[in-house]
């Protein structure tokens, strides 16, 4: 990737190849990596998860795009939207400048428009990499069905190119929105008030690109497109007018759609044009003010109430963490994520539950569903804790630690059962009230609460830490190992799982020695992760596994 | 009384503080000095407990601190050479996340904590987040959370960095009396004005090595010396000042 990089970058202004440099890598928070973190190996391990998920779409649109054409191509077009929104999400702020910015590179003799460029190419080009990634192996698929037209020879080429251009257009609609957005934000409001409203845009923008997502109705059919009902929809949704973008490249769009083609067009062609004014304003007049007001998000009004959980060292911890996940950007926008994946799901049932669909028995999809949000809380936050908010300022936590780390370890278990297990298992208690008999309900959320603490205690393994406040080393959390761990956890584990205990609910026998086994596995992890702790030192620097196992003979 | 055997710390075989013995009395303050890169805050980190020594012995009211490490910590104030903080936590936040730490009770530590933010002239921004407090404010916020529980032991490294003339002198004047009150202070600045009016002994380290502990007083009269700034030149750099300042203009103008 470097040698790539280096090739390209050969032929440009110095000034802008090292500010390029700098930026496309600012994506990754270094001041959060340990020393030794490799950081193009992290995001390479990012695109990788990306081009799986173009492999695993290839048996998809072979098995469905003969039945469901119009399904397929929406599907890839809307699921490359949410990639670009995320991204969108997760780089927030990266393109505008910041203080940081300002005072660096404004005493040195670089012009603006370098720093601008620099920053949107950098951004553009790590958004190029999702594309490709993204993209790779479903655009041959794709256009090798939807090109295949009688009497045109070229069918596979033009499907080609209307895929990429559409992936890109699509794409670029939806951060160019964001820019627009935030660039006028920045320029109307006050830096103090844009700060704050900045963090809640991020969340709101993040809620969104999910929930419509998760939650849009499926009305890809000619039927279901030209229904009089279902045209507010097609035109107040984005993905739906870059759908109709490619079948009008492709030359495959039914003339009563082409005003959603049209609303593509229009759409991409404002917000160009206003993320081009914004970035452009803002550059010229932000930077000034950047330096005249401070980088401070202001207080948060008059009641400062700080609540107590437990002793002194529960309750600074605790409120630590809670500061930490909700103040730190990296943070929230990590942790929000997964929290998207777990509501998505929630509110799908409930969606269902409105509808009416869901009264009667308890379905195994439901147990199933609440157990994968057990586990996408649980592991998420895991993952968030490993993710440290101020490396530097550890000294205090080292030179104040006045208990054992068992205490501390501790402490870590009630914060992953406060934050994850207990939330999840308070929405699957709200979605379970549709559902009867009552004992269906109580043995299932008893069952949901213990495998939420065997999640909890399974994550504790070997987290002798603080959360937020370890060193964090990409390479050794391999994403794509916990992505597909994660994967087949869920079809080798949660599906029989979840057909097991709806099973169980008919015979109570069985029902009490699978709460035998469970109680007994949290017990014995919870009792093992104890007698471990009593042994464990905190750490604060996440190192390598060594390669070479040194003897040690010299003193260092 | 705070004691330095034999001190040495070695980073991959290279010794950053070597064979360092000194000692300060309760109601003492002792300076240490050394220029950039004498291993000044290495040992402050090792007084500390932050990292482990390499070779020596370090103990306080004669019993080395690494057999109880944590009640050791229990009797210490240290303010770091940086004003490393988290950036998102409020001063009050921040303060309060300390006393509970240490495990103070709540009602006696708020009311220490407000105290002190009034005394310090903080008590107005404490709800701000410390990301947008200036250099002086964070100090002040280090110096009030190595205070708050009546340490015995007091490291202070750098503690007058980013300071006001006003909240220096306080600080100044702080010192002294902590001394006074029978606390151990090792207090660490290249200011050597202010280390000759607060300190009664200094300690001088030199590449890691110990060149001088003993009274400015006797090392005035036994080097004929007029003055700290003139012992320190003499002990501790080695390039003449006025030669080196013509090299680097030399050097710009070339």
């Amino acid at each position: 990737m470097h040698k790539l990089l280096a090739l390209l970058l050969a032929h440009v202004p110095s000034d802008f190849r090292i500010l390029f440099r700098q930026f496309l890598l600012r994506v990754v928070d270094f001041d959060a990596l340990s020393i030794q973190a490799d950081v193009a190996g992290y995001l390479g391990q990012f695109a990788g998860v990306l081009m799986m998920f173009s492999l695993i779409h290839v048996p998809f649109i072979l098995s469905v795009f003969g039945m469901a054409p119009w399904y397929v191509e929406h599907y890839l077009i809307a699921t490359m939207m949410l990639v670009a929104g995320l991204i969108a999400v997760i780089t927030w702020d990266a393109i505008f400048p910041d203080l940081r910015d300002v005072m660096v590179l404004s005493p040195l003799p670089i012009a603006p428009h370098t720093i601008l460029l620099a920053k949107v190419t950098s951004s553009s080009a790590l958004m190029g990499l999702a594309i490709l990634a993204l993209n790779f192996a479903s655009s041959l698929m794709l256009s090798a069905f939807a090109g295949a037209m009688p009497g045109n020879h070229w069918g596979f080429l033009q499907a080609l190119a209307a895929y990429w251009f559409t992936m890109a257009a699509a794409s670029g609609f939806l951060y160019c929105s964001i820019l627009t957005v935030q660039g006028f934000s920045a320029l109307l409001l006050p830096r103090r008030i844009f700060l704050r409203l900045s963090a809640i845009l991020q969340l709101a923008a993040f809620g969104i690109f999910l929930g419509v997502y998760f939650l849009e109705p499926s009305i890809e059919t000619p039927a279901g497109l030209a229904a009089h009902h279902n045209q507010w929809l097609l035109a107040c949704s984005p993905d739906f007018w870059f759908f109709a973008l490619f079948n009008q490249l492709n030359g495959s769009l039914p003339s009563t759609l082409t005003w959603l083609a049209w609303r593509a067009w229009i759409g991409l062609g404002i917000v160009l044009s206003g993320s081009a004014a914004s970035l452009i304003l803002c550059y010229l007049r932000t930077m000034k003010k950047i330096v005249e007001e401070p980088d401070l998000v202001p207080g948060s009004g008059r009641i400062h109430w700080t609540p107590r959980f437990g002793n002194a060292l529960q309750t600074a911890l605790t409120l630590f963490s809670a500061r930490s996940l909700w103040r730190s950007r990296q943070h929230r926008v990590a942790f929000a994520f997964f929290l998207a994946v777990v509501f998505a799901i929630a509110l799908s049932w409930l969606r269902g539950e409105l509808s009416g669909a869901t009264r009667g028995s308890m379905p195994d999809g439901f147990i199933l569903s609440t157990f994968i949000m057990m586990s996408v809380a649980v592991f998420a936050l895991r993952s968030v804790f490993s993710l440290p908010i101020s490396l530097t300022a550890n000294w205090v936590l080292r030179t104040t630690q006045l208990s054992p780390s068992e205490k501390y370890i501790a402490v870590t278990r009630t914060i992953l059962l406060c934050f994850s297990v207990v939330p999840v298992w308070l929405v699957s208690a709200f979605l379970s009230l549709a559902f009867r008999p009552w004992h269906q309900v109580t043995a299932h959320l008893a069952v949901l609460a213990l495998l939420g603490w065997i999640l909890a205690e399974i994550n504790l393994i070997g987290f002798y830490k603080v959360p937020f406040t370890c060193s964090y080393l990409p390479g050794k959390s391999n994403i794509q190992f916990i992505f597909w761990g994660f994967v087949i956890f869920i079809i080798t584990v949660a599906l029989p799982a979840a057909e097991f205990e709806l099973g169980s609910f008919n015979g109570p026998f069985r029902y009490v020695c699978m709460m035998v086994v469970l109680s007994g596995a949290a017990i014995w992890l919870w009792a093992f992760n104890r007698r471990r702790a009593s042994a464990a030192i905190l750490y604060f620097e996440e190192l390598p596994t060594e390669l070479i196992t040194t003897l040690k003979l010299v003193s260092y | 009384m705070l004691e330095l055997r034999n001190v040495s710390k070695r980073f991959a075989g290279i010794a950053a503080v070597d064979d360092v013995s000194f000692s300060v009395r309760p109601g003492e303050v002792a300076g240490y000095l050394g220029p950039n890169g004498s291993g000044k805050s290495t040992t402050m980190k090792m007084i500390t407990g932050l990292i482990e020594m390499s070779e020596g012995e370090i103990s306080f009211q004669g019993e080395p601190i690494q057999d109880d490490l944590m009640a050791y910590k229990r009797r210490m104030g240290y303010v770091p050479e940086e004003p490393y903080l988290y950036n998102h936590l409020s001063g009050i936040e921040y303060l309060t996340m300390v006393a509970q730490l240490r495990n103070l009770p709540e009602r006696q530590s708020s009311a220490c904590i407000d105290g002190l933010l009034q005394l310090f002239s903080l008590h107005d921004d404490r709800h701000l987040s410390i990301s947008g407090y200036s250099k002086g404010m964070r100090q002040k916020v280090l110096i009030i959370a190595a205070l708050m529980h009546n340490p015995e032991l007091i490291l202070l490294d750098e503690p007058f960095s980013g300071l006001d003339v006003a909240s220096a002198l306080v600080l100044r004047s702080l010192i002294q009396e902590l001394a006074a009150r029978g606390k151990v202070v090792l207090f660490s600045s290249h200011e050597l004005d202010t280390v000759e009016r607060v300190c009664s002994h200094v300690v001088i380290l030199h590449r890691g090595k110990l060149v001088a502990d003993d009274s400015i007083a006797s090392l005035r009269s036994l080097m004929e010396l007029p003055n700290l700034e003139a012992i320190f030149s003499q002990l501790a750099v080695e390039q003449d000042s006025d030669s080196m300042a013509r090299q680097i203009a030399d050097l710009i103008h070339a």
